[in-house]
């Protein structure tokens, strides 16, 4: 082992940069070039900005308590009764208190709409929607924006809950900026005690997730406002026409309002938990419809952001280039440099993984140490999961970019978002049949 | 029979027709009607072309409360189609014409042979004095069943036309209310037959449901379907889909034509919009408002009332000819200041004994009899009994002393136990009782006459308690 070590170190220092580069050209360009250093930098600039966006915010606030527009917040879901309550009691803590709490109930075959009416009797939900039959979330959701009266729309999951200045974090934008269209809020994994998976995805929501959302939305690229915390303008829902149906439906929103001009930004103030899957099973089952939903929505029915035609906007090409890049490209690029390694350098491949492992764990570390730093609110101390950082390498290098690989080939060639049982398939024939 | 009866010719003179020994009147307008004067005759032929004057003097025979008049055989001629409950179950048969009065005659000999058969006893209690002249006309009349008729008359919408006609219609509640004492006692058995929703305020059956507005009340609002369309999404009012220039829908959001019910669309559900406050909602709320009273209540809240279906019972069949039943209505318990009878006849015998072995000791039984109580019991409904009682036992308890003691034989009766005083103090106490409660009752429900009977009589040695206190209160009744 030492000996290894050793013959490990004497390579690494003879065979000179270049060689160097030429081997771990992917983690040099792609992993370390652009979600670290360029996203440090990023960061840093936003903190820098702290106390100017702080001053701004401020002022934002006293207009937007002024104002006090009327806020719908939608719940759609099936079978979500059981966490209703809940969510209705955390509602209740809110600091922003002019809002109406519209539940959405998409065909529920469990005691949903028994809970509901008893909840909305008591005050406690202001109008419950039932769709006897199932439509689909987008459905869902655009009965209760039909039938809401806010001037913002904030759409949330029923099994998440939120800080209690989270709805004030995050409509304040929409005061800050009059050209923003929706708002996306800062997700925290809630459950990242309850396995192994749920620490890694507690890891890599913090970093991929946060830092990332932040860092997009500082370039005005931010692409992606989650269901489970958004905030949209009415009259650029109205635009739109609400929701298309998914799955992915939120970046689908997302890219829609972009194309019409509107800003997108994040809040990272605006805190949510949610629980993530907690198996592996499951989470594969989750990230397969997520990653199909970049080929359908991104690649194909968007596709015209990169086309030069009137509504062009550069914007919202790099948005969506450089999420079809670094997701779909580089993942297949990723194969290409395995292939590369094992034809070109066999006889090194056991210098090369390892190398590679190291180099990818330090960074991780690094990243996550560094990041830690900008992070105002974390779900768990830092030195909590210190200990499975090194996993990281295995769950992002290879889990995920397996499972990626697997959603893409299966939505490239066969379609299969079409066939995904979270949308009935009524509707996903008729998207299907137009293809959309 | 057939022959004797085929040999008599039916007479006819002033209303009056006579055959074989039986005498009959015949009532055709209630100008010449006077009860009173009815009692001679054996039977009363009742022109029935009038379906309200039909109505008017059954329910005058039938809630009579002397059993000569309640159990009169009453026979209807010229009657069309009966649809009237009370028409169709409180005559004894109609004939076509005088020529069938023969027929009749075994019927109202059945009648007056049944009657025969029923003891004469004078009850204190309103729910046994009610169910005594109930089981006796069914005895007579050799029915089983106590049958609900859907009644538009009926305050409940139902009626029980044999118990019923004791009552005004809009009193209907407390039929059920003595159905359900009478089930407790045993003496009927209840068969499910429907259910009926009462108004919680006066217990009247009339009640309009509406559909409301959760948000204000009103009933002026608009339902439309949802539709959802599936290639977008969208899903909203029909109106949504409508437009001004022709009949087909379309979508506003992507405005293509909406083609066929479950390929492109479906309307998975429906929405309420109220003309009154704009609110929007799926759930509307159900009220119901009594058109007797006003009252306008949820629906939940209304009191709900099973009606049956009642048949006799062994106990019912024997009370019914023998006229001998006791109420198992004890009120004692449930007043305070006063002991349970049977408690007292213990007191009673064990007072008896001290009085055999020492010769001072003196005690004398009053006993109060509220001669025309149950007409007040039955306007008031139980709860109001039972204050009453109460009110009445605490008006006693301020007038004597505190060894003496009370009890309430039964809701017209309450006797008292008083110690260690001659029998003229006590009927001076007893008058004072007396007016006070009438005074009570006067003030209380509409200057309502209480008349009060009473006797007072020292405690005997000799004779057995319980044979004594029967002996004044049948005196008390008889006087009455």
């Amino acid at each position: 082992m030492i000996e290894f070590i050793d013959n490990f170190f004497n390579y690494i220092t003879e065979v000179g940069p270049l060689k160097l580069l030429r081997i771990f050209w992917f983690f040099v360009f792609f992993e370390f070039a652009r979600f670290f250093i360029f996203e440090l930098l990023l960061v840093v600039s936003w903190r820098l900005r702290a106390t100017s966006r702080g001053r701004r915010e401020a002022m934002a606030r006293e207009r937007l308590f002024i104002d006090r527009p009327l806020v719908s917040v939608l719940v759609p879901g099936k079978n979500e009764g059981k966490h209703i309550y809940k969510l209705a009691n955390s509602l209740k803590e809110q600091t922003y208190t002019n809002f109406e709490f519209i539940v959405i109930d998409d065909g529920s075959d469990d005691d949903t709409s028994r809970i509901c009416k008893s909840l909305q009797k008591n005050g406690m939900i202001d109008l419950f929607l039932r769709n006897e039959v199932r439509g689909g979330k987008a459905s869902a959701a655009n009965l209760g924006y039909r039938f809401s009266k806010g001037q913002i729309i904030v759409h949330l999951d029923a099994d998440c809950s939120y800080d209690n200045d989270a709805i004030e974090k995050i409509i304040l934008p929409f005061y800050l900026d009059k050209n923003i269209g929706a708002v996306g809020g800062n997700i925290l994994v809630r459950n990242y005690r309850d396995s192994l998976c749920a620490t890694l995805q507690a890891i890599e929501y913090s970093d991929t997730i946060s830092i990332g959302r932040i860092t997009s939305s500082s370039l005005g690229i931010y692409r992606l406002v989650s269901g489970a915390f958004g905030a949209f303008k009415r009259e650029a829902l109205d635009r739109v026409g609400g929701w298309d149906i998914g799955p992915g439906l939120d970046g689908d929103i997302t890219v829609k309002l972009r194309k019409l001009g509107y800003n997108i930004v994040f809040a990272p103030d605006a805190i949510c938990q949610t629980s993530v899957p907690d198996t592996f099973r499951k989470l594969v089952k989750q990230r397969l419809r997520w990653d199909k939903s970049i080929i359908r929505f991104r690649v194909r029915k968007h596709r015209d952001v990169f086309y030069p035609n009137a509504t062009f906007r550069f914007s919202n090409f790099v948005s969506s280039a450089e999420n079809i890049t670094y997701n779909l490209v580089l993942n297949f690029k990723w194969w290409l440099y395995l292939f590369d390694m094992i034809i070109n350098y066999t006889s090194l491949l056991g210098f090369i993984f390892p190398f590679n492992i190291l180099l990818y764990t330090t960074n991780n570390f690094l990243k996550f140490l560094v990041f830690s730093l900008f992070r105002k609110r974390k779900n768990a101390p830092v030195y909590y999961f210190l200990p499975y950082l090194p996993c990281m390498v295995i769950y992002f290098g290879f889990y995920l970019r397996l499972v990626r690989t697997v959603a893409y080939i299966q939505e490239l060639f066969f379609k299969k978002s079409y066939l995904d049982s979270w949308n009935p398939s009524k509707s996903s024939n008729q998207a299907r049949e137009l293809g959309i | 029979m057939e022959t004797s009866l085929t040999t008599h010719k039916i007479a006819f003179k002033d209303n009056v027709l006579s055959f074989y020994n039986k005498t009959f009147y015949y009532l055709e307008s209630l100008s010449s009607f006077a009860i009173e004067s009815l009692q001679k005759y054996d039977a009363i032929i009742l022109d029935a072309r009038d379906a309200d004057f039909t109505r008017i003097i059954l329910r005058k025979f039938r809630s009579n409360p002397d059993m000569t008049f309640y159990l009169k055989p009453v026979f209807l001629i010229n009657a069309r189609e009966i649809t009237d409950p009370y028409i169709k179950e409180l005559n004894d048969g109609t004939l076509s014409s005088f020529d069938q009065i023969p027929e009749i005659i075994n019927d109202i000999n059945d009648i007056s042979l049944r009657t025969a058969q029923l003891e004469h006893s004078n009850s204190a209690s309103f729910e046994v004095q009610l169910f005594k002249k109930v089981l006796s006309y069914m005895f007579t009349r050799g029915t089983n069943n106590l049958k609900p008729y859907p009644d538009i008359n009926s305050a409940i919408g139902y009626s029980y036309p044999v118990i019923s006609v004791n009552f005004d219609s809009f009193e209907e509640s407390k039929v059920l209310d003595h159905l359900e004492w009478a089930e407790k006692e045993n003496l009927i058995w209840p068969d499910f037959y429907d259910r009926v929703y009462l108004c919680n305020n006066c217990k009247c059956g009339h009640l309009s449901y509406r559909e409301i507005c959760p948000n204000c009340d009103s009933a002026n609002m608009r339902s439309e379907d949802l539709v959802h369309h599936f290639p977008c999404g969208y899903i909203g009012a029909l109106s949504d889909f409508k437009n001004n220039i022709d009949t087909a829908l379309s979508c506003p959001k992507c405005s293509k034509n909406l083609r066929h019910i479950g390929v492109d669309y479906d309307k998975p559900s429906v929405i309420n919009h109220c003309q009154n406050c704009n609110e929007v909602f799926q759930d509307y709320l159900v009220k119901a408002k009594c058109v007797q009273c006003g009252n306008d209540s949820d629906v939940q809240f209304l009191i709900s009332k099973n009606i049956h279906v009642y048949k006799l019972t062994k106990k019912g069949r024997t009370a019914a000819l023998s006229g001998v039943f006791n109420s198992d209505f004890v009120v004692s318990d449930q007043v305070n200041g006063a002991i349970d009878p049977k408690m007292f006849n213990t007191m009673m015998h064990y007072l008896r004994e001290r009085m055999k072995s020492n010769a001072a000791i003196t005690s004398n039984i009053a006993v109060l009899y509220f001669e025309n109580i149950f007409d007040l019991y039955r306007t008031i409904g139980r709860a109001k009994e039972q204050e009453l009682l109460s009110e009445m036992v605490s008006v006693i308890r301020s007038n004597v002393a505190p060894a003496d003691f009370i009890s309430i034989n039964n809701p017209s009766v309450i006797t008292i136990c008083m110690n260690d005083a001659s029998t003229e103090t006590v009927q001076l106490t007893i008058l004072k009782i007396k007016k006070t409660i009438e005074e009570l009752v006067s003030n209380n429900f509409q200057k309502f006459n209480l008349m009060i009977q009473s006797a007072v009589s020292p405690l005997s040695k000799e004779l057995a308690f319980e044979k004594q206190l029967q002996t004044i209160i049948k005196e008390l009744v008889e006087k009455s």
